[in-house]
């Protein structure tokens, strides 16, 4: 069973994502558009996704293990005759760190199982560590682009990499014992925390 | 009988089960997206008990309903066979139905043959997937 899922975004969910965009450690992340515009502005151009941009670009919902809310994730743009997407996605504080890369796996998982999605970009801009660390950033990282993006009053360096068919025979199909292993780990270090 | 956005709330709601019914797929759609191509291909999906049943009329042959069902069971899908001879005077019924569907079994009880098969039709879990091609004419079906 996975620990972290994926699903559909909703309406529902839109004052959650809303929430976390502003939340000044996440939004030095993206660009500042959620700063710059009204709740209902930044509401109305996600239910316009929801409802008319699927073919362009998608939303989706990270949840826990509960299947409580644990972040937001997006495809944009999405080039279906190529197969490609890119990549964005946040999660919220508790969920940091080792939870942070199974909702990775779970993404990148939908993305190319369900999606037939066969080559994933993303971008993290250099100071972002919420999901990864610098060294896993450092041995990830394709290609560096200084000054791509001012954010939270600094310019920022993005890296890219592309995550491909290849890369996941390896990394969501040769190992799932290691991945089973720290899927346990993590439930265990959950239900410790939650006490009896 | 829902209109669309029930009808694409019911069908995600079911999940695995409506995936391929009436060629949509809740995992891979989200409920405006289903809402639409439901629309598109003016399609009606219905209660029936535990289960969901659609049928779409197709434009260059109306009296041919392309039909679908979430359940196992034969019994929603022989009450939406009698309803569509009934009411919509159809004389005969295509279902395409991903393979290994427990949807199979419903058709079957319900007097529909296999006339052959998409191969590698639908991309699923990981892969490429066969759909069968399921049809009967209205003197073949069972009524409920």
């Amino acid at each position: 069973m996975q620990v972290m899922t994926v699903r559909h975004f909703t309406e529902a969910d839109i004052p959650a994502r809303i929430k976390h965009m502003r939340d000044p450690s996440f939004q030095a992340n993206l660009s500042d558009f959620a700063t710059s515009i009204t709740d209902e502005s930044l509401a109305a151009r996600q239910r316009r996704t929801i409802a008319q941009e699927q073919h362009t670009a998608r939303i989706f919902t990270i949840c826990g293990p509960g299947g409580e809310v644990a972040g937001f994730a997006w495809i944009n743009p999405i080039d279906w005759y190529s197969q490609c997407c890119e990549l964005s996605a946040g999660v919220l504080p508790p969920y940091r760190g080792g939870l942070g890369a199974l909702a990775v796996a779970a993404l990148y998982e939908y993305l190319l199982s369900e999606l037939n999605i066969r080559v994933v970009v993303s971008q993290v801009l250099d100071h972002n560590q919420m999901m990864q660390s610098a060294e896993l950033m450092a041995a990830c990282r394709q290609v560096t682009c200084p000054l791509d993006s001012y954010t939270a009053g600094e310019w920022r360096a993005a890296h890219f990499w592309a995550f491909t068919e290849a890369d996941a025979r390896s990394y969501l199909g040769a190992e799932p014992a290691g991945r089973q292993a720290l899927a346990d780990r993590i439930r265990a270090r959950i239900e410790e925390d939650q006490g009896p | 009988m829902l209109d669309a956005t029930a009808a694409a709330q019911a069908l995600s709601d079911a999940a695995g089960a409506a995936r391929g019914f009436l060629g949509i797929d809740p995992v891979t759609q989200n409920c405006a997206l289903i809402a639409a191509e439901l629309t598109r291909i003016g399609a009606q999906v219905c209660r029936a008990d535990d289960a969901l049943v659609g049928y779409a009329h197709r434009p260059s042959q109306p009296r041919q309903a392309l039909v679908a069902s979430t359940s196992a069971r034969a019994e929603p899908v022989a009450t939406l066979l009698s309803f569509l001879r009934i009411h919509q005077r159809s004389t005969s019924y295509l279902a395409l139905v991903p393979a290994g569907s427990v949807t199979i079994a419903a058709f079957e009880g319900c007097g529909f043959r296999q006339a052959g098969v998409l191969r590698d039709h639908r991309y699923q879990s990981g892969g490429y997937q066969d759909v069968l091609v399921y049809f009967a004419k209205e003197a073949d079906t069972c009524r409920s």
